[in-house]
Order: C-alpha cells, then structure tokens, then sequence
C-alpha cells in the first residue's frame, strides 16, 4: 500500500469523486487491531457537499500483503456486506469499493465506523461483561438466523450455484488445502477420513457467514453493534457456521462456555430456532465441530506458511505457526468422543 | 514432527523485533507484541530443554510400525491413514492413535502448556 501521505492524497481524491463532494480531507490514520487476512484502516474525513456532507469517521480495509485460500476478494467482500446490510443484518454501513490498484496500490473499500469491542478475549474473559454476555449470545443466535435466510442476489452471483452436498464440497476444498503443504500431518488426514465416512444426508446449502465466531463481532453495552469480517462467506450447511461459532478455538479459553466462550449451546440453539433459524441437530454441529479444527489447523498452517515462504516477519504468523497442536487435540478428543457415543 | 517454525527460529524472530524496537507503537500493540516476543521465547526454551529425547518414544512407536528411512515414518503414516487402511477398528488403528496423542501432548507441553492445564493435563508430566 501506498505511503500515507500518498495514501491519503489519493483517497481524498478518490472520496471527492465517488461521494460527488467539492472537497475531502483526511487525517488521523490508525491501523486497527487484528486481521492477520486483511488490514483495516480508521481515519477521520472532513467532506464538503456530495453524499458523505459533513464529519465521519470511516474504515478502509484492503488485501493483506499475502492472501489466505478461500478469502473472497475486496470486491466480493463489499456486495456481501451490502447485501447483509440490505437484509438489516448490523453490519457497517459499506460506502464504496475500488479495484484500481492507481488509487492507494491494492483494491479496498471504505465503510462507517462502527464503535464496540471487537476483542474477543477481553468480552469472553473481562468481568465488564459477565452479566452482557447472555444478552449477546442470544443476539448473535438471531443475527445467524438472519443471516441464514439472506436473500442472494444477482449481485452476488460470483457464490455460484449452491452445492447439492455442501459437506462433500467443503471437504473438497480442504483436501486441496492439505496437499498444499510440504510436511505430513497424520492428524489433519485422520480428520478428513473421519468427516468422509461420518457424512450425513447432503443439508441444503444457505448463504453462511464462513467465519461468525467471538472476535468477529463488535459488542457493545447495548448489545451486538456489527458482525464484521465476511470474507470467508459462501454456500454452506447452515451448521457449518454453528460448529464454527463453537468450536473450542474461538472461546478464548472459557471452554465450558461452549457458545462463543459466552454461555451455553442450548441458549443459542434456542435464541437462533425462534428466530427462524433452521431446527439445529446436535449431532451436525457435532461433526461441524471437527470441521472446524481441521479448518483452523489448516488456516493456521497457511498463516504459517506466510511467515515462512512468503517473507513476512510477524510474531503473530509465527506463533500461529505452533497452534495445530490445539487443533489436534481436539480433533483426537472429539473424534474419540463420537466412538464412544458421546457425540 | 514438531509444528515450526522451530525454536531457533522463534528465538531468532524475537531477537529481530527487539532489535527492531518496539518503543514507538503504540501501548496496546507495544504490549501484545512484547508479549508475543516473550512466548517465542517461552516456547524457544521449552523445545530446547525437551530436546530430541521427548520425542523418541514416539520415533521408536513409529519405528515399530514402518520399516526403512526413519525420516520419512511420519510421512508414511500420513499416507497410511490417507488410504483409509486404519479407518476401521483394529489395534494398529489403536497404536496409531495413541502414538498422534502422544505428540500432540509433547507439542503442547512445548507450544502452549497453559491450554494443557486448561484441559486437566499436568504440562510437566510425560
């Protein structure tokens, strides 16, 4: 990406054009926490005339030097969250989005902040939100359910058509994943022959968020503020997100709060069945929840992979690096869990 | 059979983000990544005290289980299970699910024994 005086010149000059302002002014650049896939940008704009009249503080975000498999485009990305923001979905309001690499040097688009705490460990483990923490599960059950039943528009027509066996897709694509890596991982392909053999009745596809988890959210005294971060959405089982959403690695270490480190499975089956949301069968989430170690063990070994084929000296790609271990420990646990009927 | 990067490797990260200086970021990106700098080398030191001895049972299970060059027995187990020959019940199935437990506790002990901990493990156990 461009320096930010450049960058800045250059958006400004981008932001007058697509709002139709007679003036833009940018400052107070900030890079926001997380996102080890995408980077994301806060600053503050001062426009004159045209759509965006007035002050506001707006979020860029772009490609990360190196893209993970599956992560859709910026482009992509943008009509997703239009479209989430159309069905009334609390997303951040998208504004506009640019593919031209003249503007700041990578594709980007631009959204309205949002404000509320996007750190996951600190809502799942800060006693501030020990008595919040009910009321947002049973949001987030219901904002999956809203999101379960988007309607898909022409102008998402790049998901393609839905898969007729979403499970046998996905297991598709990781194997795809795996063979990418150079080194053997025995507990990666005893997950893939367990999900082949412990596949159920094709779940008919829906569009599903692909990465809805704590951390992915911003919560707010009030409640869920914005689901963020739809790169990763396609056609899935709906459980597939549930699985996800439990999944041990996303409840930054409360495990025995099983629904996003927030509080029980049943509150948030329940919360997202009264809202529509499909009948949830146990036993699907059971095996969503192996996927979705397999996934992490995956994403982590491609984070890994980043810092060490692709050059980028991060800590925090490193670590990641050494994080399979948990996956694994979980995939042997929950696979000997099923064996022994305790799925 | 260890996740990488390897220890050194880690080491040598942490030693060039110190260098680097991490004084003018910000304080709350200053602070997570002193403490990632500091697991790098939690982790450095944990592998370098277990050394190859912690996982030489497990070379020796592999060993028991595959004949030839010792280097690629990971690898062919790998394989193995890829075929779908240990799919169903049976006690190499078994041996080989113990010897996958095995290591992952020994790369947990390493990487993260506080998530050992977590689960009811004694991380210093073997």
């Amino acid at each position: 990406m461009l320096a930010a005086d450049s960058r800045t010149a250059a958006l400004e000059a981008f932001l007058k054009q697509a709002s139709g302002a007679r003036d833009a002014a940018i400052r107070g650049w900030r890079r926001l926490s997380g996102g080890a896939v995408q980077e994301c940008w806060a600053f503050e704009a001062e426009m004159r005339g045209g759509a965006l009249d007035g002050s506001a503080t707006l979020v860029l975000r772009t490609d990360a030097p190196t893209a993970l498999a599956a992560s859709r485009s910026r482009a992509q990305e943008f009509a997703l969250l239009r479209a989430a923001f159309a069905a009334g979905v609390p997303v951040p309001e998208p504004l506009y989005c640019s593919e031209d690499a003249a503007v700041i040097g990578r594709p980007f688009f631009l959204m309205r902040w949002v404000s509320g705490v996007a750190d996951g460990a600190a809502v799942v483990r800060s006693a501030e939100w020990d008595a919040r923490r009910p009321k947002l599960l049973t949001e987030l059950g219901r904002q999956l359910a809203a999101i379960h039943a988007m309607p898909v528009a022409a102008n998402l027509a790049f998901l393609g058509e839905p898969p007729t066996d979403p499970a046998a897709a996905r297991l598709a694509r990781y194997r795809e994943w795996l063979l990418q890596f150079d080194d053997p991982h025995p507990v990666a392909e005893l997950a893939l022959r367990w999900l082949a053999r412990e596949r159920r009745a094709p779940a008919q596809a829906v569009l599903c968020h692909g990465d809805f988890r704590t951390g992915n959210y911003l919560a707010t005294h009030d409640g869920i503020a914005a689901i963020l971060d739809w790169e990763f959405a396609d056609w899935a089982d709906p459980h597939e997100d549930i699985g996800w959403f439990c999944s041990k690695s996303w409840r930054f270490g409360a495990y025995d709060r099983e629904a996003g480190g927030l509080g029980t499975r049943e509150a948030f089956y329940r919360a997202y069945e009264a809202a529509g949301g499909r009948l949830i069968d146990p036993e699907r989430v059971h095996y969503w929840e192996v996927a979705a170690s397999l996934r992490w063990l995956l994403l982590a070994l491609q984070q890994r992979d980043r810092f060490l084929k692709g050059g980028e000296r991060s800590l925090d790609l490193a670590l990641t690096g050494r994080r399979p271990a948990e996956c694994e420990f979980e995939i042997i646990r929950l696979i000997d869990a099923h064996a022994r009927g305790g799925a | 059979m260890r996740d990488l990067p390897s220890g050194p490797e880690l080491e040598s990260l942490a030693r060039e983000w110190e260098e680097r200086g991490i004084d003018g970021l910000p304080p709350k990106e200053r602070a997570t990544a002193a403490a990632m700098i500091e697991r790098c080398r939690a982790i450095a030191r944990r592998e370098a005290a277990a050394g190859t001895d912690a996982l030489a049972p497990i070379r020796a299970a592999l060993a028991a289980l595959y004949v030839g060059d010792q280097s690629k027995h990971f690898a062919q187990l790998a394989a193995e299970i890829r075929s779908g020959a240990l799919d169903a019940p049976s006690a190499r199935r078994d041996r080989v699910l113990a010897l996958l437990w095995s290591l992952t506790l020994q790369k947990l002990r390493e990487s993260n024994p506080r998530f050992l901990a977590a689960h009811g493990y004694d991380p210093g156990a073997r």
